[in-house]
């Protein structure tokens, strides 16, 4: 039942970055263990983990006066909507007056939600069409054509909501804009895994499909992946320090509840809510999906499974309800708030609940240890929205955090403004720096946003 | 002059200055009375000097004009350069700001604190310039070519002003030929790169077309009621110990930049405008020139003071909503080229 591919572990000698637990349908990759570097690195703690990047994306604008804090420099009180990330924000950028020129309407008159998606990462005003699509490469997946080759996966595009991919979703766009971050080329975007098993099965399978014998003897016993890979996680753990393998033990523990929480949601899913467009799968549950999919980045990125991923939290145009805040109204209709306190106030409470299902995941980035220091480190995560007044329609100061310090390379905890206008695309320059793919310009840039480095 | 339903919207404005004049000011009134008529619509104001008072002054005129319409996007930043000299701060830019309403409240609030409340010249240009029509775009400069200048190296932007801008007035220089002007000579080497570079035809209104024609200033008190506070009347009061009247260079150029066919001014024919070391103008006629001036018609002089004082003084309205229409009079929204 085991094939182990890891090589029998000799105290001195490095583990292949690129090892890999393998079982019936599983292939599990391994976190960054002290024992992947040669042993004077490691004992200096000099190892060097790779970047990586990420982008959480959530639609319809955020109520900015619960985002922006009214300082700039060293972040002291987090506005309301970003409380939840008040014990990580040593590790954030918070920053200003970001603008996508490409959102706004330009020529193209109504229609900004299914624009500012479009335009997000790409930088470029997307054509408006339901059936002549056509955007540009966008920003993540240069980094991954270029850096790809080097994980199994060159990027990942998750998403929460809405796989379709014609129609009009806003407008006369497209829906191909508003349900994806990622594009390969002008006309084929990538649609994001909305189905948290597909993305397990994706990211720690074999890639090759189970026959329908072995799903089933899997699943009738109901046993872990892991199982599947037990002797060679001994064989692997008896070579190993004991910084390793507690390093090991959290990394699988980690996969474990990932399995558990898939089966839990499975069980349940038998009474999703029918006005939800969801695959069978999908938890109907908003933050136990929200979990289930970025604990799932977390393990992509420890085992190096890929260093781009973008994540589509809900899409533009987002009618879901949030009846677990006790909020009825659809989130796109409330964001047409017309300044009504009330209306504002449910807006407020949907972005600091997104906010705290983010906070989720950093904890994990920032708990999860890799070479001297922890994941999140290594790692920039920008959490953000392509729109920052929703009821204007506003395509300026767009609502932005980074968390991470792209490999020691960012000094965070500050609030950064940019001159009013500097163009996204200077911040995505500035990323694909960190990411080793250096381009000159990118979308609509002007240069390199300043500010951001330790130097 | 553009109707509701037209093919186009009104010709966007893009106004560059240094604001070393009132007249300034007071055309920054002309061009949004204009735009109140559905003349033009007024797209930025960048400035020439890095200046914080100056542009933040700008900035609560950009709000006067804008705020209370009620137009449905956020006001714009003024444009500033961060380089070269500041140059002076004149009081009428800060007594505004000290001014207060009876319940001690200030009237207007200066909300540019440092460079990042300011945009960055070349890329306001581009942006807004991309909101344009081909075509459809007027530039207005008074003041050094600094700005102006920069945006033809910028990258795009050049190709960008040749298919979007049908004009370019310059407040500068003397014709056909005269002394030394002021804002030529802030900048000789980019209002050299200006005449020769500029992709599309340039108008320029000397020293001489402002200087004969001095906007009354006994209306800033009579005219400039229609709001209790008005920014652009306190300047003007702040400016010097009224009354008095102003030459109205920039004023002249932005009222020929968009009503070029109202017949206020004579134009020269084509040729070319040569800029000097010693800051002097001169222009050389040939049948190819992009380059014409204007020439100051004597009978036209009291009709040109009336629509500044008309304009200059007009209330805020709301810009007029464009909605372009197919060739069935059906809504439609033109393709991009």
């Amino acid at each position: 039942m085991m094939t182990p591919e890891a090589p029998a572990i000799i105290t001195g000698n490095v583990l292949p970055r690129r090892t890999i637990l393998r079982g019936l349908g599983a292939a599990i990759g391994l976190p960054f263990l002290d024992a992947m570097s040669p042993v004077m690195a490691a004992a200096a703690g000099q190892q060097k983990a790779p970047v990586r990047m990420a982008f959480f994306y959530v639609p319809n604008g955020i109520i900015m006066d619960a985002w922006n804090p009214a300082y700039e420099g060293k972040l002291a009180e987090l506005p309301r909507a970003l409380k939840a990330l008040d014990p990580y924000k040593q590790d954030m950028l918070q920053i200003g007056n970001l603008t996508h020129n490409t959102g706004r309407a330009l020529l193209d008159g109504a229609g900004d939600h299914g624009r500012c998606c479009g335009s997000y990462l790409t930088g470029v005003q997307v054509k408006k069409s339901l059936v002549e699509i056509r955007s540009s490469v966008s920003f993540d997946q240069i980094v991954a054509a270029e850096i790809g080759k080097q994980t199994r996966f060159p990027s990942l595009e998750l998403g929460m909501d809405d796989a379709r991919q014609a129609g009009d979703c806003d407008s006369g766009y497209s829906c191909a804009y508003t349900n994806n971050l990622a594009w390969r080329s002008e006309t084929q975007p990538l649609p994001p895994t909305l189905d948290p098993r597909a993305l397990f099965e994706r990211m720690l399978g074999t890639g090759r499909p189970m026959t329908a014998e072995q799903r089933a003897r899997q699943s009738m016993d109901r046993r872990s992946v892991l199982d599947f890979v037990a002797e060679g996680t001994h064989r692997l753990e008896a070579g190993l320090g004991p910084s390793d393998r507690r390093k090991l033990d959290e990394y699988l523990s980690s996969i474990r509840e990932v399995e558990r929480q898939l089966e839990r949601s499975e069980k349940e899913n038998t009474q999703i809510d029918p006005r939800m467009d969801k695959p069978y799968g999908v938890p109907a549950d908003f933050a136990e999906h929200f979990k289930l999919m970025s604990t799932m980045i977390g393990i992509a990125f420890q085992a190096d499974l890929t260093r781009v991923v973008t994540f589509l939290v809900t899409r533009e145009g987002s009618l879901r309800p949030y009846r677990e805040l006790g909020i009825a109204d659809g989130h796109h209709p409330l964001t047409h708030h017309r300044n009504q306190p009330e209306l504002m106030e449910k807006v407020r409470k949907i972005n600091e609940y997104h906010v705290q299902q983010f906070a989720g995941f950093v904890e994990k980035m920032k708990s999860t240890k890799e070479g001297g220091g922890s994941l999140l480190d290594n790692c920039m995560i920008v959490y953000g929205a392509g729109m920052s007044d929703g009821n204007a329609h506003l395509h300026e100061d767009l609502p932005t955090v980074l968390l991470g310090r792209g490999g020691n390379a960012f000094k965070t905890g500050r609030r950064i403004l940019a001159r009013r206008e500097t163009p996204m695309c200077n911040l995505f320059l500035t990323m694909m720096d960190r990411m080793g793919v250096h381009m000159d310009r990118f979308g609509d840039s002007t240069g390199r946003l300043q500010g951001l480095d330790l130097g | 002059m553009p109707q509701r339903g037209a093919e186009k919207p009104a010709a966007g404005v893009f106004f560059d200055t240094d604001f070393s004049t009132i007249d300034s000011v007071l055309a920054v009134g002309l061009l949004y009375g204009l735009q109140g008529k559905n003349d033009c619509r007024v797209a930025i104001v960048t400035v020439s000097r890095p200046n914080l008072a100056v542009v933040g002054f700008a900035d609560a005129v950009e709000r006067f004009y804008r705020e209370p319409a009620g137009n449905f996007a956020q006001v714009p930043p003024v444009g500033m350069i961060t380089t070269g000299s500041a140059g002076e701060t004149p009081p009428a830019f800060v007594e505004p700001f000290r001014k207060k309403k009876p319940d001690g409240a200030l009237v207007y609030r200066n909300q540019v604190r440092s460079v990042i409340d300011t945009g960055d010249p070349n890329t306001l240009i581009r942006n807004y310039l991309e909101a344009q029509y081909d075509g459809n775009a007027i530039f207005v400069l008074s003041g050094p070519a600094t700005n102006l200048a920069a945006a033809l190296t910028f990258p795009g932007l050049k190709e960008m002003i040749a298919a979007k801008v049908e004009r370019l007035v310059i407040a500068g220089g003397a014709f056909p030929s005269g002394a030394p002007e002021a804002h030529i000579g802030a900048d000789i080497p980019a209002a050299r790169r200006v005449f020769a570079e500029w992709p599309t035809p340039i108008v320029a209104s000397g020293y001489e077309i402002g200087a004969g024609l001095d906007f009354p200033g006994a209306s800033i008190d009579k005219e400039f009621s229609a709001v209790p506070d008005n920014p652009v009347a306190d300047a003007y009061r702040a400016w010097r110990t009224m009354p008095y009247d102003a030459p109205s260079w920039a004023m002249a150029a932005s009222l020929y930049a968009v009503r070029p066919n109202e017949g206020y001014f004579k134009l020269s024919g084509p040729g070319t405008i040569h800029v000097h070391d010693d800051r002097r103008t001169s222009f050389t006629a040939s049948d190819q020139g992009r380059h014409q001036y204007l020439v100051n018609l004597p009978e036209q002089k009291d009709r040109i003071l009336q629509a500044y004082v008309e304009l200059a003084s007009a209330k805020p309205v709301p810009r007029q909503r464009f909605r372009p229409v197919d060739a069935a009079g059906k809504p439609a929204i033109p393709g991009k080229q």
